[in-house]
Order: C-alpha cells, then sequence, then structure tokens
C-alpha cells in the first residue's frame, strides 16, 4: 500500500509549505489491485442464464404460437445464439478487468470492457456507505459494497463480488476512518 | 411575531392571501383553455354555471389557503441546530433542515407580496432530496432576521437595529451594479438557446391550442392552410425568417431585463446578496465558500463589449428534475466587465486564479466528433441520396454541412483546454461562449481516468473531476500528465482535510 509523505496536519502551529516534487507524490496507477472473488463470476453467469432463459422462453412461445414470426426463425435464432455468446464473453472480460484498492486516504475502483477507467474516491469526501447482498450473492457468501460522495450518480463507487467478510471489514475500516476524520481530536495515526 | 424564532409560530397571517392567490392561480392555469373553449360554446343559461365554478375554485383556494396557513409552522431549534417546518393539511409532514446544510436563502417579492407588504422566503438545502422549504408570507424585518440566524448559525444574537444597519450598508455599497445600459448589451448578446427553447415551447402550444380552438369554433382548417401555403414564397419565408429573429432578439431582450433588472451584487457580512427583478424583487443570499464551480464565459460580440457572464454553481444532490433544481442552483450573473470579474472572483476564491500550466489536448481530439457528427451522418445521407432521386438537389447541402460542421469541431478542439495552478483548476471549452470553469482542487469529490486500448501506445487518455455541482471533462490529453496531474489532487484532497461545503 502507498504511504503519504508526512504532512502537517496537526501541527498548525509550525506551518511550512514546501515546494512538492510530483514524482514523489504516491502513484494511484502502480497499485496493486485486489480482484473480485472468483465466486462472483458464478454470479454472473447464474444471473445471464436467468435472463436468457427468460428472453429464450418468450421467444420460442412466441415462434410456437404466433405465425407471423415463424417465418423469422432463421435468423432469430442466430442471433439469439451471438448474443449469448458475447454476453458470456463480454462479461468475462469485464470481470477480470475489476479490480479494487484501498489506501490509507482513498479508494480506488478499476473497470471498463472497451474503456478502461479507473475512479478514485477520497476518504474525507465519502457521505455514506452500503453494503448489499443480493439472494445468489448470499449463498456464495459475497456482498457489494457502495462508496457515495456529492458527486452524484457518476462520482459514485460500486464494487461488486468481495468475499462479504472482506466485504464488512472494509466497510468498518472505512466508517472507523470517517469517524477519524470527522472528529480530529481523537488522534489520528495514518500509518494504522 | 417573536424574533429569535425559537418557539413555533405561523407565519404571517395575509399568507392565507398569498396561498390562495397562488392556488387559484395554479388552478386557472391548468383549466384556461378549458374555460375559453366553455366559454365559446355555451349557451347563455350555462352563463350562471360557470360564473358558480369560478366561485367555487375561489372559495376553495380560500378554504385551501386557511387551512394551509393553520398547519404551518416553524421554529429554530437552537441546541440542534436545525430548522423545523410542520407541513400538511391531511398528513402530517415535518422537513427538518439542519442549518450547515442550507446552501442558500431567497427572500422574494412578487406583485400580490409587494401590494400587500410581505416577503416570501425560499430556503434551498444540500438535502439528499434538494428538498426546500418556502414561506410564503412573512415581513421584511423578520425575514431578515431568520435569513441571519438560518445562514450563520451559532454566532447570532441579533437585535432589529443591527438588521436595519446591515441592510443600510448593503445598499451603500454594491460592488457591482447593471445599468440598464449593460442589460441591453446583454439581452443583444447573451442567451439566445434558452429564447429560442421558449419561443418554440410558445409556438407548440400557441398552434395546439388553436387547433382547439378552431375545432371549438367549427372554422373550417383546409381553408387556413390553403390561405397559409399560398402565402409562402421564397420572399415571404425570408421576410418571415428575419421577423421571428428580431423576435427571438426583443424576447430575448424583454426575459434578461426581466430577470436582471437593477442587479446589485454587494457582500453582507461574509455572504453575497444579489437582488435583480423588474416586478418581481429577487434577494439571493449565498455564501462564498458553498460555490463549487465558478464559470465565467464570453462570446465573440460580449469581448467586443468588454463584457462577460458569470455562474455560481452550488452543490446539486439528488435527481435534478430535468434541469430545475440545477438551474435553481446555478446563480447568473451576465454583464461584468473584466474588473468586475476579479473583483467576484476574488470575493469567492480569495485570490483571481491565473493560469499558470496550460494542458492541450492531442489531436486525436478531432477523430470522435467528426467521425459520429460528419462522416457517419453524411455517409448514411448520400447513401440515401443516390437511392432516392428527389433528394440529389440536397447533395450540396451535405458539403456546406461538412465544411461548417469540422470548422467548428477544430474550433472546440482549439478551445478545449485545460490549466492547473497550486489553487486551482481552469477548464476552457466552448464553440461560440468561450466558458471558463474553475474549480478549487479541495470541491473535488472523485476522480475518473480512463482510456481506449488503441490510444495506449500513443498514450492519450481522459480525465473526469467529479464535483458536487457537477462534472468537469478533459478529453484527449497526455496520459502521463493526467496521472500525475491526479495524483497531485489527491494529494490537495486529501492530506488538508477541508470542508467543501
Amino acid at each position: 500500500m502507498n504511504m503519504f509523505i508526512p504532512l502537517n496536519m496537526h501541527t498548525e502551529t509550525t506551518f511550512t509549505n514546501e515546494v512538492i516534487n510530483p514524482d514523489l507524490l504516491p502513484k494511484y496507477e502502480n497499485v496493486q489491485l485486489s480482484r473480485l472473488h472468483p465466486d462472483y463470476w458464478k454470479i454472473i453467469c447464474i444471473n445471464l442464464l436467468i435472463f436468457f432463459a427468460l428472453l429464450g422462453i418468450t421467444i420460442a412461445a412466441l415462434l410456437w404460437f404466433v405465425d407471423e414470426v415463424k417465418p423469422n426463425a432463421k435468423w432469430i435464432i442466430p442471433v439469439y445464439i451471438t448474443l449469448l455468446v458475447s454476453a458470456f464473453l463480454l462479461f468475462r472480460v469485464s470481470f477480470k478487468k475489476r479490480g479494487y484498492a484501498i489506501r490509507t486516504h482513498d479508494v480506488i475502483y478499476k473497470s471498463g470492457i472497451i474503456a478502461e477507467s479507473t475512479t478514485i474516491v477520497p476518504l474525507n469526501r465519502i457521505q455514506h456507505i452500503e453494503l448489499n447482498e443480493g439472494l445468489f450473492s448470499r449463498i456464495y457468501k459475497l456482498g457489494s459494497l457502495q462508496l457515495f460522495t456529492a458527486g452524484g450518480q457518476t462520482g459514485h463507487i460500486h464494487i461488486s463480488g468481495i468475499a462479504i467478510d472482506e466485504a464488512k471489514r472494509i466497510r468498518d475500516l472505512l466508517l472507523n476512518k470517517l469517524e477519524q476524520l470527522e472528529n480530529p481530536s481523537t488522534e489520528l495515526n495514518p500509518n494504522e | 411575531m417573536n424574533n429569535d424564532f425559537s418557539k413555533p409560530q405561523r407565519e404571517s397571517a395575509f399568507g392565507i392571501i398569498i396561498m390562495g392567490a397562488h392556488t387559484m392561480l395554479k388552478i386557472g392555469k391548468a383549466t384556461f383553455f378549458l374555460f375559453v373553449i366553455a366559454f365559446v360554446k355555451m349557451s347563455g343559461s350555462s352563463f350562471t354555471f360557470l360564473m358558480l365554478g369560478i366561485a367555487a375554485i375561489i372559495v376553495f383556494s380560500l378554504i385551501f389557503a386557511y387551512l394551509w396557513y393553520l398547519k404551518f409552522t416553524f421554529f429554530l431549534d437552537k441546541e440542534k441546530q436545525e430548522f423545523v417546518v410542520n407541513k400538511g393539511i391531511l398528513n402530517r409532514d415535518q422537513v427538518i433542515i439542519q442549518l450547515d446544510k442550507i446552501q442558500q436563502v431567497n427572500i422574494n417579492q412578487n406583485i400580490l407580496q409587494k401590494m400587500i407588504g410581505v416577503y416570501g422566503l425560499k430556503i434551498d438545502t444540500a438535502g439528499a432530496h434538494g428538498e426546500e422549504v418556502s414561506i410564503k408570507a412573512i415581513d421584511e424585518i423578520s425575514a431578515y432576521i431568520l435569513k441571519e440566524h438560518l445562514l450563520n448559525g451559532e454566532n447570532t444574537t441579533i437585535t432589529q437595529r443591527e438588521v436595519e444597519q446591515d441592510n443600510d450598508k448593503a445598499a451603500a455599497a454594491p460592488f457591482l451594479k447593471l445599468s440598464s445600459w449593460t442589460l441591453l448589451k446583454v439581452g443583444l448578446t447573451s442567451n439566445y438557446g434558452q429564447s429560442l427553447a421558449l419561443l418554440v415551447a410558445f409556438f407548440y402550444t400557441v398552434i395546439y391550442e388553436g387547433r382547439q380552438l378552431l375545432d371549438a369554433f367549427k372554422i373550417d382548417k383546409d381553408e387556413i392552410q390553403s390561405t397559409v401555403t399560398g402565402m409562402l414564397t421564397i420572399v415571404t419565408v425570408f421576410i418571415l425568417i428575419a421577423c421571428l429573429l428580431i423576435l427571438l432578439l426583443i424576447i430575448n431582450l424583454i426575459r434578461t431585463s426581466y430577470k436582471y433588472f437593477e442587479l446589485e451584487i454587494s457582500e453582507h457580512s461574509n455572504t453575497l446578496l444579489l437582488s435583480s427583478g423588474l416586478i418581481a424583487k429577487k434577494n439571493t443570499l449565498v455564501s462564498p465558500d458553498k460555490v463549487q464551480i465558478t464559470t465565467y464565459s464570453q462570446n465573440y460580440f460580449q469581448k467586443k463589449l468588454n463584457m462577460l457572464n458569470m455562474s455560481l454553481k452550488q452543490a446539486h444532490f439528488g435527481q435534478s428534475k430535468k434541469g430545475h433544481e440545477m438551474q435553481g442552483n446555478t446563480l447568473e450573473i451576465p454583464g461584468c466587465n473584466a474588473g468586475e470579474r476579479d473583483e467576484l472572483l476574488k470575493m469567492i476564491l480569495a485570490k483571481v486564479p491565473l493560469k499558470e500550466k496550460t494542458f492541450i489536448p492531442d489531436w486525436r481530439f478531432l477523430n470522435l466528433p467528426i467521425f459520429f457528427k460528419m462522416v457517419l451522418p453524411v455517409s448514411i445521407f448520400l447513401i440515401m441520396a443516390f437511392n432516392i432521386p428527389e433528394l440529389k438537389p440536397y447533395m450540396s447541402a451535405a458539403i456546406l454541412y461538412v465544411m461548417i460542421g469540422v470548422f467548428m469541431i477544430y474550433i472546440s478542439y482549439r478551445r478545449h483546454r485545460i490549466s492547473v495552478s497550486q489553487d486551482f483548476i481552469i477548464k476552457t471549452s466552448g464553440i461560440w461562449d468561450i466558458a471558463n470553469e474553475i474549480v478549487v482542487p479541495n470541491k473535488i469529490q472523485a476522480i475518473t481516468t480512463f482510456q481506449y486500448p488503441w490510444h495506449k501506445g500513443v498514450d492519450v487518455g481522459h480525465l473526469t473531476l467529479h464535483t458536487a455541482a457537477g462534472q468537469i471533462h478533459f478529453k484527449h490529453g497526455n496520459y502521463t500528465e493526467i496521472k500525475q496531474l491526479v495524483n497531485y489532487w489527491l494529494y490537495q484532497v486529501e492530506s488538508r482535510n477541508e470542508n467543501w461545503m
């Protein structure tokens, strides 16, 4: 994990303002990201299968009962199969690309199928934290963590597929830090 | 009315009239065309029914307003630092606002309120749903004292006299005042888009409602249509367009002067006081450190006239109702000159930001817009034109479209840049109106960087800064530089732990 160079946070009386060398700052792009739990791929598969099963049943029913649709079967079925295969491939790629890291002062989340996007939320900007467990997630003991900022819909991080114990640990850690940030009187130790 | 607001109290009794009129206006607006149609179609005997209907609406509005007045109470909870409003006729609603979450307090006066001599007070919050409280009738002194309490929280032991003195001071030294001449210039040079939208909306309603009226009058529509098409020659079309343009300018002028008449900005015990308005006077109070994005913009005409438009964006939360809420949280200050702009910037940002280190986008910035806005639509058009003979004469229009389009995209590329100094981030963009958005690194909520795989080799990437008042994008920059900037901003945000609101 990256550490920040010592700052003048608590020594208000001896305020100094040195020139910062940007090369010495911790680099977010070099942080080793944790991958999502492998079981999360199973959940993605279950969700996709349910979706495509429902879609398939609808299409089958249409093909079976509506005479006007029947002649179109020769292109509907190949399209359905291509969609199915490409959806699985895309989600596989997206699953592989997602990763997160918790630093002393911020949370990093990387995702994206084509474009790789990295979002960083500083801890002192987090408004609230949400821990969600879905039906299938509970079976595999996974959870998803959401960090909200005042930046609205776009400025929030949603990390799905973390082992629930890990997610709870992260949540408690973050809540702890938020509390410390809000009450600076309790001594803050950044190297915990 | 006692002046420390510690006990629950009702608004001024005149509020019944204001609320009643408000309800009547609402019902009236909704049923206006219904009444017109009824008026046209009805026979003599039903006139009494119509009058009865109107009377019923009036009585209903007044009863509603009276009940509203009875149930609407508000008070300040000094211990918890909260402002509490109880309201609701049938259901009981309680709105609790934490004082430090209040963004701005508006003290307004519409015509009716002016006649009666009361003020309306509105509170904009940064609450999760952007809910706001509006007190419809309150006398002037109470309004200003309440405002003082709301915006300054703890340290308020202001007596009546002090407030009056404050008002005098504010009236004495506005540091920006918009003259009618400047207002004229503003009206001629800005906000064409909004006026155009207004005009279109107006014509749409006129045509839509006009049709219903025609149906009601049983007038032959075909006859009108044939006369209209008969009038349409090339000359008349040009005259019509010219008339529309002049109309647009006039609407723009009226709108601007209605909104910004006698605009004054003054500093008022560490808050900005903006007051303007022709018929309805609007006073807005903002504390400068709650402004998230400060923008100043200028187009070619305005540059020649040495004036700028400024806007101060504050935090908006929750679902914005199609731009409504966002507009409510953006304060527009048109017609400043460079000196006044610097004065305002100094007030809000403590000093005038300088563009120190400027980053420009890569030429690949041009690729996507040229492909999606030029190549794709033009090729679709050309394919259609070659197959449909009716479209062929218009093919030269495609060339014109491409020429103008490419030129505009090139200008937007030349203007798109971001300047960074230790204390400020300035994003410049625009084609006609060149806008400079200024953000203090401290107001950043989150940062996103992203890169397309085919840009990896050439080291080009994108940057988005999320603030509580919207995003700032910088596209197709040098990715190594962007990453360095992000690390620097993160350091700034995380090391200081300053309040962003």
